[in-house]
């Protein structure tokens, strides 16, 4: 639904963005990753209209992106807040009606969301007396009111406690269901894995990974296993097999960190083991996207 | 279209609903209105109020009975020598006493004036001038002059300002009231662009530093944004003056009427009446109550006063979008009110220097050269033209002024808007003018 080609946005001195295409596909959620500065800012202003790429394009449902569209883009800003002096209810209806929603349309919506998200009696309040957590909901029910095709949060999590974090998320979840597609840029690498199903990953203004969250998993698995058993064995017998990455005994239980060498699988390691040892568990260390985050924004440095 | 009509909507309503507003808007005419009453009512007071008896005891010949009781003073010549009456004083009615001694008429000295009050400067003045009356005329007797050529000297002179319009026709006007109605009409020019600019540029940095600017601009374009700020607040501007005029004209006109009492003013309108004709001996004290009411309401009749406020309003919005344009710019520059400073001073100083040089030089010579420039520039044209507008402006010096602004306001809202797309999202940067100019080569 979103095709982003080539984009370069210059400002000044720095390059934001450098070449950067992506694909977001519709009705997935994409998680846009990379450390501050890397121009995920930038990408999202170009795609919220906020700013115009020096070169490349940006097609949105086959269309070239243009003014149209704004109706169809619900836009949660990491630096994000509300008039202070303004009654939270009218606030969130100008906001609709900004977004093309018509008063008696968005009345009903703000009701129907302020019921769901328990904050029924908050209409005629004012924004200085909510907590952060607080504005930070109107301003998710403000981002999702006009049911945008596309939904792009920045940091929806900050500023949630637990409780709050996981209604959000279900509501993410549900809207998704509903056919709404989501761009998702976080930090929070365990939330990407939680809840996206694509990913790029953008740094020093360039895309340096992109693809389905389980792929790129996959492609970065390294035969780690978590090994463990009772009974005797000497597994320096193994050496072919595998390599002992670390060793512990709790009890009469033996466990290990191994990385099975190229050639050989888990099947092998099972055979040669069963005749010995009782085992308890093998099972495969994936990479976190933390650690694939790490390993690459930190291996170009 | 519809988006800048909601943002106006939204920038008008949140400031005209506010207590601040409500309470300046009201309570500003009830304040003129009490001072103009206030005013008025003094000067009527003033004149009936202050009323003294003086008994008068006279050793000279050429001065006893010759003195005439006014409105303000009645003299009674009392026959007592001056002991008597002062260890008596307490027990009469009379407020003072004058004594006057024998004395040769080229050098009248030892007047006295007794009391248990002392007298005030205004009553020591009348009675030496009804003195020096006296001792002018008996000299012009003395030197051969007979009393009706006297009373034939008796003159009254009022001139009537009269400006010769278009067509040859005369038109009342006056020199005070044009001077009043272009210092007021400046001043509230200067505060209104004053005031209002500065809204705009508080309005934006509410919106920045609220951080809401983000979630706007995704929604409407930046320009939309400033563009219904600037309008929203230019309409708050105007209801303000609108209801201010109203307000001011109806209240005063309650208050003249119970303050006072219609028949005082009758009175006080026939007693100038008679003063015009050079009739009565009262000049003095019509005259204060001439100036304030009367002259005011008939110089007023004079003026076009609904030529001057639609003016007024042209140059009110005109000046105020090229000043709240610059202001949008310089509010979107930085952060935090105090960061505004540096770029105040430079925007402020025009419109210093056309407030001053209107109420100075062009309120003495509104026809000079640099009441002409300082109409036409733009930076300060909208002050120093309503100041010069009640002594009347050539048309076409009206029509080049008001072309200049339009184009000048055009200038400052397309300068500004450049600057205002790149500030709004620059957060936490102090930004210097240089910086300014660069993002003028920034493709939105």
């Amino acid at each position: 639904m979103l095709i982003i080609n080539n984009i370069v946005k210059q400002y000044a001195t720095h390059r934001a963005l450098d070449d950067v295409s992506l694909h977001v596909e519709k009705g997935k959620i994409f998680g846009l990753l990379g450390p501050n500065g890397a121009g995920k800012t930038s990408l999202i202003r170009i795609i919220t209209q906020i700013t115009a790429p020096d070169s490349g394009e940006v097609m949105f449902n086959g269309e070239r992106l243009n003014v149209q569209h704004i109706s169809q883009i619900g836009y949660l800003p990491e630096e994000r807040g509300l008039y202070k002096k303004m009654e939270i209810g009218e606030q969130v209806l100008y906001l609709a009606k900004l977004k093309g929603l018509s008063t008696a349309e968005a009345t009903k919506r703000i009701r129907y969301w302020f019921e769901k998200l328990d904050m029924g009696d908050w209409w005629s309040k004012k924004v200085e007396d909510l907590s952060k957590g607080m504005q930070q909901k109107v301003q998710f029910v403000a981002t999702v009111l006009h049911k945008p095709e596309l939904i792009i949060l920045d940091e929806p999590f900050s500023g949630f406690d637990p409780v709050n974090a996981d209604v959000i998320k279900n509501e993410i979840l549900a809207l998704n269901k509903e056919g709404a597609t989501f761009i998702f840029s976080t930090h929070r690498m365990e939330s990407v894995e939680e809840l996206c199903d694509n990913i790029a990953l953008i740094h020093r203004s360039k895309k340096i990974l992109d693809g389905p969250v389980a792929e790129i998993k996959a492609q970065y698995r390294n035969n780690i296993y978590w090994l463990e058993y009772q009974g005797e064995y000497n597994f320096e017998n193994a050496q072919a097999l595998f390599e002992v990455l670390e060793h512990s005994v709790i009890g009469d239980k033996t466990r290990l960190k191994i990385k099975i060498r190229e050639q050989q699988t888990a099947n092998q390691v099972l055979q040669a083991l069963i005749p010995y040892v009782a085992i308890n568990r093998l099972d495969e260390v994936i990479p976190t996207m933390n650690d694939i985050f790490i390993e690459k924004v930190t291996e170009k440095s | 279209m519809n988006k800048i009509l909601l943002i106006i909507q939204r920038e008008y309503l949140s400031r005209v609903k506010k207590k601040s507003f409500i309470i300046m808007t009201l309570l500003t005419p009830i304040l003129i209105a009490l001072f103009y009453g206030l005013i008025i009512y003094f000067s009527i007071e003033g004149v009936k109020g202050t009323h003294s008896r003086v008994a008068v005891v006279s050793e000279n010949a050429a001065l006893t009975e010759k003195l005439t009781s006014n409105k303000n003073i009645s003299y009674h010549y009392v026959e007592q020598p001056l002991d008597v009456l002062k260890s008596s004083f307490k027990k009469t009615d009379y407020d003072y006493i004058l004594y006057i001694p024998a004395f040769e008429l080229n050098t009248p000295q030892g007047i006295q004036l007794l009391g248990t009050k002392q007298a005030g400067l205004s009553l020591n003045g009348r009675i030496s001038r009804d003195i020096e009356n006296i001792i002018r005329n008996q000299k012009l007797k003395a030197s051969g002059i007979s009393q009706t050529a006297l009373d034939g000297l008796k003159t009254t002179v009022n001139i009537d300002t009269k400006k010769i319009s278009e067509g040859g026709k005369e038109q009342d006007s006056s020199a005070g009231a044009s001077t009043i109605i272009g210092t007021v009409a400046g001043i509230l020019m200067f505060m209104f662009i004053m005031l209002y600019g500065i809204q705009v540029m508080r309005g934006v940095i509410e919106e920045k530093t609220s951080r809401i600017i983000e979630i706007m601009i995704s929604s409407v374009k930046p320009f939309q944004l400033m563009m219904g700020k600037i309008i929203g607040i230019a309409l708050v501007g105007l209801t303000q003056f609108i209801l201010w005029i109203v307000l001011t004209a109806s209240i005063s006109t309650l208050a003249v009427t119970t303050l006072v009492g219609k028949d005082q003013l009758k009175q006080s309108s026939t007693m100038s009446m008679k003063a015009a004709d050079g009739t009565t001996v009262n000049t003095a004290a019509v005259d204060s109550v001439d100036s304030p009411v009367l002259s005011m309401q008939k110089s007023l009749a004079g003026l076009d006063l609904t030529k001057i406020i639609l003016v007024f309003i042209f140059f009110f919005i005109g000046g105020y979008l090229f000043y709240s344009a610059l202001y949008a710019a310089i509010g979107s520059a930085v952060d935090s009110e105090t960061e505004t400073q540096q770029f105040m001073m430079p925007m402020m100083m025009p419109l210093f220097v056309g407030y001053a040089l209107s109420l100075s030089v062009v309120a003495n010579d509104p026809y000079g050269p640099i009441a002409f420039w300082l109409s036409i520039i733009p930076f300060t044209s909208p002050i120093a033209m309503v100041v010069r507008l009640p002594y009347g402006v050539p048309d076409w010096q009206l029509a080049l002024s008001m072309l200049i602004l339009i184009v000048g306001f055009i200038g400052t809202v397309w300068l500004a808007s450049k600057i205002y797309r790149v500030g709004i999202l620059m957060y936490g940067k102090k930004t210097s003018l240089k910086e300014m100019i660069k993002w003028f080569t920034y493709k939105n």
